[in-house]
């Protein structure tokens, strides 16, 4: 029976303009999305992994040099682009890409694309994952929203009810329509992009991608089945035609624009984010504050650098201080960050009202281009400093500490270079970004079978 | 009285009262002002609030410039009588420390006085910077710390309830102005009655309009007045009249577009349709997509060549300067050495060289970086061009512009800077070549940084052209609504 219903329903929508011209330039957003975004990652990936080789390359051969200075020059490592992050660029334009590995200090990820482009980044950017969080929804609203109160208008409603189709049914014949009006939209899209993607990949990555993919499946399924079966509610439920369109179109503007919005700066209030200053000068202080209680212990002297250590000891002294300085760095940079993963965790309980809060997190999650694993590599950058900032002390305490004053004129060679490794960044697994997103996925599923009651339940009221 | 000829100005009256009447009977009226005055409310009290944020750190930053200046000139005091002898870096005789580590400079950009209006860029660019004499690529790219999810998410400023929330009000307002009246069946005695459609639309569009801007344009005008005593000059009223003016063409456009497509006579839930694809279209998709086609069409140069010419020019100093870096070091067991003789202070090679090389890398480096903004430049101009397509990014460059938070000052900002940042390095050049040691009258007549805030006149072109341009466009499809309403086919 409902395949009947189904059937008749399609056949409705294929004659009406709406869907046509909706989701044909849908099609074509989404096409415009793809090959951009595949265009620049393409690009960025090659350039980055290039420039990452080089300058790994001139470290290794940059001939005899003081090994503080040779920190100095010290290494860039680029973050690789995630193959999933055409869909979903994420946070992506908002973070750096590029972090220069220099003594003494933990540099940030600079370069965000966001600052090299003009103010209408802001109004946000064209990608597949946005095309589908906001605008597929408006598209099941603009082509479902009188799917149950039309026929009730039109007087087809009471006549299928005395025929005896159980309510059931008819939902199930109203949802697979519009489900496989959305589904012929982006399912040839998505599976063709999701070939391609998977194909480029070296066989070792495949795996992961795949249930990367399936993950990315599976939420977008609950977030899209949500609205439909929301709409469907909302249109058996009202009086009119009218009335649903105007209830539907309100609640999508509230929950996709507004909501996101509001979310972060309510938790912005919650969890106030420091100021740069602010930021700064506590790190100052905390560095300071470990450094003098490091050089007291070793050298007991008050100040870092106190003329009454012999230059003889600089090695040890340039261990002590940063080894000093690894705690004060991770306590706040790690204050930050959790900062940053609080507020957006408090967020996730929008998705209750605004579901698009809970998928995006989740999307970006799967797709790579999430706060966590920015985190995981903005921490594994700052673990390859050290492991330079070491090595290089421990040479200088084997080889200058015995030159006093002419401390700065040993050089070291190619030799000590190659004890550093080559940066080798292996982004986490998708059980990483799991373990951070599935309360996400679980709202999302909760949400779908509300929904889903619901309309389950308005349309055996009729 | 039936024989009297229709005088329209009274017709149009009787209209609007009896339209005020309705809606605010029917609640619809209040309801949506009520919102709309909520949503501004906020809008301004996340603006003030980070408005606020910014001006609280332009105030502690000068503060902590204060306070290093006078710490700096007390030790040298100390210094000059000998009483300390200093490690090289904290030593403020030493010219090459006071140009780096000790330097407490900074350049700062104070809000403009209606930054509160638009938050726009100024959460994301910098409104200081630390000045010493790093290389550019070092302190230029120091970010104001936000989570990236926010800056994606965006604020809820009054910029954002004006280009996205307003239009949708606008069109919970009017898109059934006509055919809600032909639905009730009263549009066909409407017709009956010595009343031109035209004035039948203008009178429900008058009311309408009018309560939607006398909430959303005194409010927030009268809370920064009131608050905000910068507001308060000549310039600032006459940015806020047009702030008004433009927010009040955006209303009026989007006010005009209801009207035509209720002028063309479908049904209430068409006209519903219709409006939310029209402001789809124009405020979501467009915006979005001319974001990208801005990035094709003159894309940023590539970061990771900058970072590869920022490698190669470090290692370029690094050897030219080897001498330098790897000279004697007796500093340590010898402090005498750091002690000012005749206006003189050994500046210990090593900081020399750093400074040299510092100054060598920004040399290789500048072509590049001038290019990045170059071509940000290059993209503004695209976008002023792209804007003529969008209402919504027209209203919202002008809005960001009024309020001193769009893209063009913070570049002006950088670019200012980057200049102070040469000059500053220019007076501690020769010092340190010299060996000449820093004295008080040194530490009081060091560069200074002063902010050349952007011509007024440029801001009045950028607010006054776009909103020409949308009352142009307002009441040109205006008076098709209206033509095409009074032609009578939007009645039956």
């Amino acid at each position: 029976m409902f395949a009947i219903i189904a059937a008749k329903d399609l056949r409705e929508l294929a004659r009406d303009g709406r869907l046509l011209w909706a989701g044909g330039l849908i099609v074509i957003l989404m096409l415009v999305a793809l090959a951009a975004g595949w265009n620049r990652q393409v690009q960025l990936n090659s350039e980055r992994m290039a420039g990452q080789a080089l300058d790994y390359d001139a470290w290794l051969h940059q001939g005899h040099r003081h090994p503080h200075d040779a920190a100095e020059q010290g290494m860039h490592v680029f973050k690789p682009e995630p193959p999933l992050s055409v869909f979903d660029p994420g946070i992506g334009p908002f973070v750096g890409s590029t972090v220069w590995l220099q003594a003494h200090r933990q540099s940030e990820v600079k370069f965000r694309p966001a600052q090299d482009a003009t103010g209408l980044q802001r109004f946000g950017e064209l990608s597949p994952a946005w095309l589908l969080q906001v605008l597929l929804p408006l598209l099941i609203i603009v082509i479902g929203f009188n799917s149950v109160s039309g026929e009730r208008e039109r007087g087809t409603l009471r006549q299928l009810l005395s025929l005896g189709v159980p309510a059931r049914s008819l939902l199930l014949g109203k949802a697979a329509a519009l489900a496989s009006c959305v589904g012929l939209l982006i399912a040839p899209v998505g599976l063709a992009f999701a070939v391609l993607v998977v194909a480029r990949l070296p066989a070792a990555e495949r795996f992961d991608v795949v249930y990367r993919i399936a993950w990315l499946v599976a939420g977008y399924g609950f977030y899209l089945g949500i609205f439909m079966f929301l709409t469907l509610a909302v249109s058996a439920l009202v009086r009119s035609s009218r009335a649903a369109l105007v209830l539907l179109l309100g609640f999508w503007v509230a929950a996709t624009l507004i909501a996101p919005r509001t979310a972060s700066e309510a938790t912005n209030l919650l969890y106030p984010t420091p100021s740069r200053l602010d930021f700064d000068n506590h790190l100052t202080r905390d560095l300071a504050d470990a450094g003098r209680k490091a050089w007291s212990a070793h050298f007991g002297t008050q100040t870092p650098w106190d003329p009454s250590i012999p230059l003889s000891k600089w090695g040890a002294a340039l261990k002590v201080d940063d080894e000093a300085g690894y705690g004060a760095l991770d306590e706040n940079f790690g204050r930050l960050w959790d900062t940053f993963e609080r507020q957006q965790r408090a967020q996730e309980w929008v998705g209750l009202v605004a579901p698009v809060v809970a998928l995006r997190g989740f999307s970006m999650g799967m797709a790579g281009t999430d706060f966590s694993q920015h985190r995981d590599f903005s921490t594994a950058a700052e673990l390859q400093r050290r492991k330079i900032q070491d090595i290089v002390s421990e040479d200088l305490i084997e080889h200058a500490d015995r030159l006093n004053n002419a401390h700065f004129t040993y050089k070291a060679g190619p030799e000590l270079w190659a004890r550093v490794p080559r940066f080798n960044y292996e982004p986490p697994p998708v059980s990483f970004a799991l373990s951070h997103h599935w309360t996400s996925l679980a709202l999302l599923a909760v949400m779908f079978c509300l929904s889903a009651a619901l309309a389950q339940y308005a349309l055996s009221r009729r | 009285m039936n024989k009297a000829k229709p005088r329209p100005l009274s017709t149009l009256s009787l209209i609007v009262l009896h339209e005020t009447r309705i809606l605010v009977r029917d609640r619809t009226l209040p309801l949506v002002c009520c919102v709309l005055a909520l949503m501004v409310g906020y809008g301004l009290f996340v603006g003030l609030s980070q408005a606020t944020l910014r001006d609280r750190m332009v105030d502690q930053v000068l503060k902590h410039e204060q306070e290093t200046q006078a710490a700096n000139a007390s030790t040298l005091r100390t210094v000059l009588a000998g009483k300390t002898a200093l490690i090289p870096f904290s030593n403020p005789a030493n010219p090459a420390a006071m140009a780096g580590t000790l330097s407490g400079r900074y350049a700062t950009m104070a809000n403009a006085p209606l930054a509160a209006l638009a938050i726009g860029q100024s959460d994301m660019m910098p409104n200081y910077y630390r000045i010493s004499y790093m290389s550019k690529v070092q302190f230029m790219y120091d970010t104001e710390i936000e989570n990236p999810w926010n800056l994606l998410s965006g604020h809820f400023d009054l910029a954002f309830v004006i280009v996205f929330v307003l239009p949708l009000l606008v069109t919970t307002l009017s898109y059934n102005l006509l055919s809600a009246e032909r639905e009730h069946g009263t549009l066909r005695m409407l017709c009956s009655q010595p009343l031109s459609m035209a004035t039948l639309l203008s009178g429900k569009i008058i009311v309408r309009a009018l309560a939607l801007m006398a909430v959303v344009i005194p409010l927030p005008l009268i809370v920064l007045l009131l608050i905000h005593p910068g507001a308060r000059g000549t310039e600032q009223l006459v940015l806020m009249l047009s702030w008004s003016a433009l927010v009040a063409a955006y209303v009026l456009f989007w006010f005009a577009v209801a009207a035509l497509i209720n002028a063309i006579g479908l049904s209430s839930s068409t006209n519903a349709l219709i409006m939310v694809a029209t402001w789809t279209f124009f405020v979501l998709i467009l915006p979005v997509t001319m974001n990208l086609v801005v990035g094709l069409i003159s894309p940023a140069p590539s970061r990771t060549e900058l970072a590869s010419r920022t490698r190669v020019a470090t290692a370029e100093s690094l050897r030219e300067f080897e001498d330098l870096y790897s000279a004697d070091y007796r500093y340590a067991s010898d402090p005498e050495a750091l002690l000012v003789k005749d206006e003189r202070i050994e500046v210990p090679s090593r900081m020399r060289a750093f400074f040299l090389s510092k100054q060598k890398v920004d040399e290789q480096v500048e072509p590049v970086l001038k290019r990045f903004d170059e071509q940000l430049l290059q993209q503004q101009k695209l976008v002023d061009r792209l804007s003529l397509l969008s209402p919504a990014i027209l209203v919202n460059e002008a809005l960001t512009s009024i309020a001193g938070t769009d893209a063009r000052r913070f570049l002006a900002f950088k670019d200012q800077t980057e200049a102070f940042h040469n000059t500053w390095r220019q007076y501690f050049s020769p010092r340190i070549l010299e060996s000449r040691a820093m004295t008080l009258e040194d530490l009081s007549s060091l560069p200074r940084w002063h902010w050349i805030e952007m011509q007024a006149s440029e801001t009045r072109w950028i607010v006054w052209w776009r909103t020409a341009l949308m009352l142009v466009l307002a009441s040109a499809i205006g008076g098709l609504a209206l033509a095409r309403s009074s032609r009578g086919s939007a009645g039956f």
